[in-house]
């Protein structure tokens, strides 16, 4: 179409350029001047450029190490729960969903709800005197376990993690599922197929799309966890639960140490981003 | 046989539906008792209902003031779902008609979506500073402005995509260009999207978190950092009631609009998801 000139184009485009360039490309820029720079809070404006000090100094700390350890598990785990839980809920719902289709808004609920906020109320409820689930475990089994200590707290975490986000799982599938044409399955029938084959050689593979693309937004979310763990637990337990994000909230604003944090901030940048790429190369693999 | 497996899909639907807004059904109903009800039943029953903790509350504005929070919250978020809308609809026009800015623009706002935040926080925390836009509500929104970019962006483009090519051509025949086009043409047109977008934009915004922890200490505070500010300001020891009420209201204006919408959010959720 040369109905519109090409300064007519780039005007378009403009507001969103210059925003993305304040927003995003100064930030990166001075993420990486930072993390080569010795830099403290009062001397933030003349920079003193001195190397991969920082870097050195963040991957030869184990608590780093710890911490992405952490957030690579929590993100691996609740992907893997969340598209499970949610593959079999959109399946086995779907006669109902279909008809009544406002129960879906029930389910989508707790994903409107601010994951800080759902961590609060887990406060709450796990609490060992007002807490319903502990009182519940008390009259029922006589026993009720600390939910947010030691080994623990990572299982919680998880828990609360999966319940909040499976949703999103099962919306996704929901939606690819229903999306498969009557005839196919019908066709099965008339063959002869039985449900296991239909769910394996029908229903997955024509639903494979979503199931990869719900995979990857939940790890990518489980990955960089920040709210819902940093409310309840702050990262402790022994600092069995600081995620990458609480780590470098910790270096930061904990202990001013903001070269160390930058550079952990960089590293977590190219660690998704690697995990991304090698994501999305698999899936194009398997489809 | 029917009936049994239908009435087993119930089944699972109600633990579903339970499990998952457990915590909040938890909150509302500890919200609803009074405080010497809380210190003796922890249950999920209630032996009598009141709304004394949502009148607490208000009545504790010089110490935690629950306008002034919810103002921010609202504040911020219009601000971080409206500037989303206004600088991707242009843009959103020109990479859906004419391909521009496909290429290069277009993927590097996409992939924020995969970004950790905390990676922007510190360098936006410092420059923030510079500028005094620490603490403010103006700060805060454009952050949850930058929040936003992906999916709305991802949403416009896929809208005007869909929006017959011939309607603008015949626009500019008559003369006009492409700013009236995107007024006269794509805005009417797309507005179920643009809506739907500004709404969503505007839960994503009120629910986060991260930046209003970092970048807000007292008069910008929003909700969810507000809500966890009460729980370590209260001393000696928690008020569960009044925290559970503050913590519904925190969660209501999003969760009604997520209700109301939830046919529209589902659909951009998953357009979303899928296509970006």
């Amino acid at each position: 179409m040369n109905l519109v000139g090409w300064r007519e184009k780039l005007l378009l485009l403009l507001p969103l350029t210059v925003f993305t360039v304040i927003f995003l490309v100064i930030p990166f820029v001075t993420n990486i001047v930072y993390s080569l720079s010795d830099v403290k809070f009062e001397t933030l404006r003349d920079i003193n450029i001195t190397g991969v000090g920082n870097y050195q100094k963040v991957v030869t700390d184990p608590e780093f190490w710890q911490a992405g350890w952490f957030s690579l598990r929590f993100g691996l785990l609740t992907a893997i729960l969340e598209c499970l839980l949610g593959l079999f809920l959109a399946i086995f719902l779907s006669p109902l969903l279909k008809k009544r289709s406002w129960l879906l808004a029930i389910l989508m609920m707790p994903m409107m709800v601010a994951p800080s906020l759902i961590g609060l109320m887990y406060r709450l409820v796990l609490h060992e005197f007002v807490g319903p689930v502990p009182y519940y475990l008390y009259e029922w089994f006589g026993d009720s376990p600390a939910f947010l200590d030691g080994m623990n707290a990572f299982r919680t975490l998880v828990v609360i993690e999966v319940l909040q986000w499976t949703p999103f799982a099962m919306l996704l599938f929901y939606v690819a599922y229903v999306g498969i044409p009557e005839s196919i399955r019908e066709a099965a029938h008339i063959d002869g197929a039985s449900w296991g084959q239909m769910f394996r050689l029908i229903s997955v593979p024509l639903i494979l799309p979503a199931l990869l693309v719900g995979f990857v937004v939940r790890f990518i979310d489980g990955f960089r966890v920040f709210d819902n763990v940093f409310v309840l637990t702050r990262g402790g337990a022994g600092a069995s639960t600081t995620s990458l994000p609480i780590y470098i909230y910790q270096r930061f604003f904990q202990q001013g140490d903001i070269g160390v944090a930058v550079a952990a901030s960089m590293i977590f940048l190219v660690a998704s981003f690697v995990l991304l790429f090698g994501l999305n190369v698999l899936s194009r693999k398997s489809v | 046989m029917r009936i049994l497996l239908n009435s087993l899909r119930w089944l699972v639907f109600m633990i579903a539906a339970v499990a998952m807004n457990f915590p909040v059904i938890v909150t509302l109903v500890t919200s609803l008792k009074s405080k010497a009800e809380l210190s003796i039943n922890p249950s999920l029953w209630i032996k009598t209902v009141t709304l004394n903790n949502y009148q607490q509350i208000f009545d504790m504005a010089d110490r935690f003031d629950i306008l002034a929070i919810l103002w921010n919250s609202l504040v911020a978020s219009l601000i971080g779902a409206v500037i989303p809308l206004i600088i991707c609809l242009p843009a959103a026009y020109a990479m859906a008609r004419f391909g521009f800015g496909r290429r290069f623009l277009l993927p590097v706002i996409v992939n924020l979506r995969a970004i950790p935040l905390i990676i922007f926080a510190i360098p936006l925390y410092m420059m923030y500073q510079l500028l005094g836009l620490l603490d403010t509500r103006v700060g805060l929104g454009l952050i949850l402005a930058l929040v936003n970019l992906p999916l709305t962006l991802v949403l416009l483009v896929n809208a005007i995509a869909d929006i017959p090519k011939e309607l603008d051509e015949a626009a500019y025949i008559d003369g006009a260009n492409s700013f009236s086009v995107l007024r006269q043409v794509i805005f009417p047109l797309g507005w179920p999207t643009i809506a739907t977008t500004l709404i969503f934009g505007f839960i994503t915004a009120w629910n986060e978190y991260l930046f209003g922890l970092i970048l807000t200490t007292r008069r910008a505070v929003p909700m969810t950092v507000g809500a966890s500010f009460f729980f370590s300001a209260s001393g000696g020891g928690v008020q569960w009631g009044v925290a559970a009420a503050v913590m519904i209201l925190g969660a209501f204006i999003p969760t009604l609009l997520g209700i109301v919408m939830y046919r529209r959010i589902s659909e951009s959720l998953t357009t979303g998801a899928l296509k970006g």
